[in-house]
């Protein structure tokens, strides 16, 4: 049996990523640490797992591999308190919040001789996937530019730290770019090269500290650019946490895709609210059995911790290109 | 007061059916030549004339369906001859010129509009509303979409030619950028523009993303295409508000669809024109609302100015994306 960890319960994919664990084969969950021992606590019971009050504690169980839900900002130490622990790492995006931070990351588990993987279950999404093929096969014709968005409701009320900037290291652009400046990398085998953004907070004023609104426009070395709004932008009462929406401008036409339009419309006379409830395929199942199968086989998995710091590298650049309103090259210095 | 139509093309033949539900004199269409514009006057039983100079001695009011790279001259002649003033979008095809229109219109006692059709759009006005009834609160993210098909006329192409036309990114973005000026309640301060040629190698842009920064902070993600594939019309608007969210798009609010089996291919026509079942379409509207407002002496409901601003942001993306570097606008002054 392979074991499986889970340090921190911090972020709101936790939940989901607990359940693909205990539902991956031959996988058994050791448990779930977190130096909050409330919210550690909490969760292990409602999620039927052993609660462990120190990650020192969890590593001494020699777990093959971990799972890192925690704050933003606190993804290196997690990271390289498990390397050292030889404990193959899945870490929640974004992988970092500097490139310092992202870089010790690499280094650590390269050193440990461990997997580092990122967090991006998008890459795993069904549509995804098929829209990767059908590049791939060149039936749309070469990609000219996209229009992108990933908006979403401010997830604070769900865990307060995404608006701490100290935790979260920003707001909905280090939330939300990673997810589209990572796939569009996939889909295309290209390098973003420059970025533009208009970043503010316009959506809770007085509220919070971080950055609720952004565009950005990302240009890659292939020459194809495409923008992105990352904004927290739907409201609390939205019927949905948001959307990731993808127009592929191609020479041949128009591919248009929205990966979480997978919802049943629900007018819940219990709640009295209108609910938008997906019956989409778990794409985090299909990224935790990847996860599982790299260390399994002994290999480097799909998505790698240098994905991860590509894409971290682009929301950095944003907020770069925000504060001087200048396009920002990469890679950054 | 007697009316003259300039043009018959697509927006001659618009703005004609719009003519024929006002008490307007209509005293005849003006067309270079009288291929489509015969059968237009003959539509509505008005005398054909063969150029503007030719009508303009007729008519006390002019509306200018014209291409873009003839509207300063017109615009100029008519307000000279003292003629009250319609005039298709966009304004001109630079700032000086536009300014230049609106300063002589000023001069010579003459009011000049600038049909910029959307402002009558049934969907657009009621987003307005909502803003200004402050049913979402200040808008933050505004983004709107306009993307269709390669207009393609059969005699003079010159939406092809930039000299005439300005390229997409003025011919037919510069709604969206006045819409998202007119959302928004500010001027830009702002633009970065992208811009690519995806199947038409002749033309300098047929797709363009352009993000927007108002002076008030909001800001606007504005696409403009004629990269589409033949029939398809897509436009959509959001306004992401600080207490609420508008969303529309054109492809599924549609009462009534068609889909037939396959037949032999049908004719889809040369410019696309967004339309919706409506009592009175918007192309209508509008000339009924400049006839009201000129004949009442009533304001405009979208000015010269409001045109001339839309222009310059237009220009300014087609700068930004030519160059790869931001644009900053200054403040307009007509003079």
């Amino acid at each position: 049996m392979m074991r499986m960890g889970i340090m921190s319960a911090a972020h709101v994919h936790t939940a989901s990523y607990a359940a693909s664990l205990k539902a991956a084969p031959g996988v058994t969950l050791l448990g779930l640490a977190d130096d909050d021992a409330a919210r550690g606590r909490a969760f292990a019971a409602a999620h039927g797992t052993r609660f462990y009050d120190s990650y020192a504690a969890l590593l001494a169980d020699k777990p093959h591999g971990v799972v890192i839900c925690s704050e933003n900002t606190r993804h290196r130490e997690m990271a390289e308190m498990a390397a050292q622990a030889g404990a193959h790492v899945i870490c929640e995006k974004p992988l970092a919040t500097t490139l310092a931070d992202g870089r010790a990351m690499i280094q650590a588990c390269r050193d440990a001789g461990v997997n580092l993987m990122t967090a991006f279950p998008m890459r795993f999404h069904p549509a995804a996937v098929a829209v990767k093929a059908s590049l791939d096969r060149g039936e749309m014709g070469a990609i000219r530019c996209c229009n992108c968005t990933n908006q979403g409701r401010n997830p604070d009320n769900l865990r307060p730290w995404f608006t701490q900037k100290a935790l979260s290291g920003g707001g909905a652009a280090i939330d939300h770019i990673v997810h589209v400046a990572d796939l569009l990398r996939w889909y295309m085998g290209a390098e973003v090269v420059e970025v533009y953004a208009e970043i503010d907070n316009l959506f809770y004023k007085g509220e919070i500290d971080v950055d609720s609104a952004g565009l950005v426009m990302m240009t890659f070395d292939n020459g194809v650019f495409a923008s992105l709004d990352c904004s927290w932008s739907r409201p609390r009462f939205y019927p949905i946490w948001g959307n990731v929406k993808i127009d592929l401008i191609c020479a041949r036409g128009l591919l248009r895709t929205e990966y979480f339009i997978q919802n049943l419309k629900v007018y819940r006379g219990d709640t009295k609210q209108l609910e938008l409830q997906s019956w989409a395929s778990n794409a985090d199942q299909v990224m935790v059995d990847e996860f599982v199968a790299s260390i399994r086989e002994g290999r480097a998995p799909a998505v790698t911790g240098e994905d991860g710091l590509e894409a971290a590298e682009v929301t950095l650049a944003a907020y770069r290109s925000a504060e001087t309103h200048q396009p920002v090259r990469l890679p950054l210095a | 007061m007697r009316v003259g139509i300039i043009g018959s093309g697509t927006m001659g033949r618009a703005h004609a059916a719009g003519w024929a539900q006002t008490d307007a004199e209509v005293v005849g269409i003006a067309t270079v030549d009288c291929g489509t514009g015969e059968a237009l006057s003959a539509e509505y039983s008005w005398p054909c004339y063969d150029s503007f100079e030719a009508i303009l001695p007729e008519v006390d009011v002019v509306d200018l369906c014209t291409p873009t790279h003839l509207h300063y001259a017109m615009v100029m002649a008519a307000a000279r001859a003292g003629k009250h003033i319609m005039c298709e979008k966009p304004i001109a095809l630079t700032v000086a010129e536009g300014k230049e229109m609106i300063a002589t219109c000023r001069a010579a006692g003459v009011r000049l509009f600038i049909a910029m059709v959307v402002r009558f759009f049934p969907e657009f006005q009621a987003a307005h509303r909502s803003i200004a009834a402050g049913q979402v609160g200040a808008p933050g993210v505004i983004r709107l979409t306009r993307a269709s098909y390669r207009p393609q006329r059969a005699l003079d192409d010159w939406f092809m030619d930039p000299v005439k036309s300005g390229g997409m990114m003025i011919d037919l973005m510069i709604h969206d950028f006045d819409q998202a000026r007119w959302l928004a309640g500010s001027d830009v301060e702002r633009v970065y523009a992208r811009s690519v040629t995806t199947e038409h190698p002749d033309i300098p842009e047929d797709h363009a993303l352009v993000i927007l920064r108002f002076r008030n902070g909001a800001m606007a993600h504005v696409e403009g295409s004629w990269a589409y594939p033949k029939p398809m019309f897509n436009y959509k608007i959001e306004v992401a508000g600080d207490n609420g969210l508008i969303e529309f798009d054109n492809t599924i609010s549609i009462p009534i669809l068609f889909h037939k089996h396959q037949t032999a291919a049908e004719g889809v026509s040369d410019v696309a024109l967004a339309s919706s079942p409506l009592t009175v379409d918007p192309w209508a509207v509008e000339v009924m609302h400049f006839w009201d407002a000129l004949t009442h002496d009533k304001p405009f409901a979208v000015t010269p100015e409001d045109a001339l601003a839309a222009l310059q942001i237009a220009l300014a993306a087609r700068e930004s994306a030519r160059t790869g570097q931001p644009v900053a606008l200054e403040p307009l002054e007509v003079a």
